[in-house]
């Protein structure tokens, strides 16, 4: 298996003997950025959700360090992968935002089935497409809440500029912005890492691909449209 | 110590901004460059070395002025916002019903500033911490009157137990609303009642203040539901996972097959033997 290069704006050949070109450049680089500015944002806003958490900041030099990198990562967390929706090749990252506000009824399917594999049985759904119905309500949770938290976030940084009332609602806004983004990354993380059936989806994190017999178990939509499209090539 | 009060009895003020001079004599803070606002009014807002000052409002009605003063500081509310909004449990309210800030755990993030009704409390850039007036705690707490009160000369403030001075405040508002009826008092009831409690001479708009000041939806909100119920949303996502991985070793998911992707059935059709 080598690595493609990959073309401005254009679709990649995707399937490569026994494994499945998942992810573009593109995405796993907003993927890891959007993780690891994530986590810098929640231990550096730590101190001021409770002074239980403030004598672990001085791991970074003190709360008021802490604010800096807060407000250093937060530019970091939106500048870049707001980026990625328009250099390189970012034509999958609009076809991703386009699919998880396209909510199906196999997607209904997946999500009530859903609770039953969480606990590692397995319950009976149609065949899903790149992103199943789970998916697509982590990365809806995700969209909305970093919309919500930089919103909130912009008038808590610039508070003496908006109206009171505003800056009010800005804190509960941050917050609950947080718990729901914290409460679906401990579940992302616990399907992505410990998950037996599908934590074989981590490669498509790392190297992009992910093996055949995953995505025909997992993606069967998605997996048969793309041996179309390259058969069609 | 019983609870306190501070009467603030306009009705008698002369704005001579004696009580002023004598805060920042006290509390050894240093004079700030002040510019007129209103004809007599020198100082528009607190800032962080300035924890008192007198507002002048002229009021016109039939042809003659009102002269309205009131001296501004902290109310040191019953129920204060700027507690309940603080993130590093700098702020304390003691029984003898003052609201203090201690600067050694403020962080200066702010949220008392935004979160008071009246925006008392200031945060200083540099240092990062925030200040406000302290009601001379370590007076009170020493058998001394505040420094305002005690530099007070024509006894527009008093200070005494809350109890008794009420009673005393309220002998006092019969005899001025005879002549002047909008008389009333500010503080008894507002805020679950304030240390700092007013008698005005017009109601409380014309001295541009809040007439029902309350503890913000919002903060009730994050304080009092948000965050509890977000910290149990994440013990429960922590917990399901748990639970989770304890599920899959019972039922030997972990266990390496060969083929265990293409035994998963995640497909309705394979599952239900092909229909089509």
């Amino acid at each position: 298996m080598s690595i493609k290069l990959e073309p401005r704006n254009q679709a990649l050949g995707r399937i490569d003997s026994d494994m499945v070109l998942r992810f573009s450049t593109g995405e796993r680089v907003s993927h890891w950025v959007h993780a690891i500015t994530f986590f810098a944002l929640l231990f550096t806003g730590l101190g001021v959700l409770s002074t239980f958490f403030q004598p672990a900041l001085t791991l970074v030099g003190g709360i008021q360090v802490a604010r800096l990198i807060h407000r250093g990562s937060a530019v970091v967390f939106i500048v870049v992968v707001g980026l990625m929706f328009f250099v390189g090749n970012p034509r999958y990252h609009w076809r991703w935002l386009k699919s998880v506000f396209n909510f199906t009824k196999s997607d209904w399917q997946h999500v009530s089935a859903f609770p039953k594999e969480f606990f590692g049985g397995h319950g009976a759904y149609p065949a899903q497409d790149k992103f199943n119905g789970g998916e697509k309500i982590n990365s809806l949770i995700t969209i909305l809440g970093s919309v919500f938290i930089t919103l909130s976030g912009i008038v808590m940084w610039w508070a003496p500029s908006f109206p009171a009332g505003l800056v009010h609602w800005a804190y509960p806004v941050h917050d609950l912005s947080m718990f729901v983004m914290t409460a679906s990354v401990i579940g992302h993380m616990y399907l992505g890492l410990l998950h037996p059936d599908s934590r074989a989806a981590m490669s498509g994190m790392l190297s992009g691909y992910v093996s055949t017999k995953f995505a025909r178990a997992h993606h069967a939509k998605w997996y048969d449209e793309l041996k179309n499209e390259q058969k069609d090539v | 110590m019983t609870r306190k009060m501070v009467l603030v009895d306009t009705s008698k003020c002369t704005g001579c901004k004696a009580c002023s001079v004598a805060c920042k004599a006290w509390n050894e803070l240093p004079a700030e460059k002040t510019k007129l606002i209103t004809s007599y009014q020198t100082q528009k807002d607190f800032t962080t070395k300035t924890w008192t000052y007198m507002t002048f409002i002229e009021k016109y009605e039939n042809h003659t002025m009102n002269w309205l003063m009131r001296k501004a500081q902290c109310f040191h509310c019953a129920d204060p916002a700027c507690l309940k909004a603080c993130t590093s449990d700098a702020i304390a309210k003691t029984d003898s019903g003052y609201v203090v800030i201690d600067q050694d755990k403020c962080t200066g993030c702010g949220y008392c500033v935004e979160n008071c009704p009246f925006r008392v409390p200031k945060v200083d850039p540099v240092k990062k911490k925030a200040y406000k007036c302290t009601g001379c705690i370590e007076r009170v707490e020493n058998n001394l009157k505040p420094a305002c009160v005690q530099t007070c000369q024509p006894g527009a403030l008093e200070f005494g137990d809350r109890e008794a001075l009420l009673v005393q405040t309220k002998k006092r508002l019969a005899v001025i609303q005879e002549t002047h009826p909008r008389a009333q008092l500010y503080g008894e009831k507002e805020m679950g009642g304030m240390t700092f409690l007013y008698l005005l001479l017009d109601s409380p708009e014309v001295y541009n203040l809040p007439v029902n000041p309350t503890i913000p939806l919002s903060l009730t909100l994050w304080k009092d539901v948000v965050r509890p119920v977000g910290g149990i949303a994440l013990g429960g996502a922590a917990a399901a996972v748990v639970i989770g991985v304890f599920a899959n070793l019972l039922r030997g998911n972990y266990r390496p097959s060969d083929n265990k992707v293409d035994n998963v059935p995640h497909v309705k059709d394979s599952k239900e033997g092909g229909e089509d």
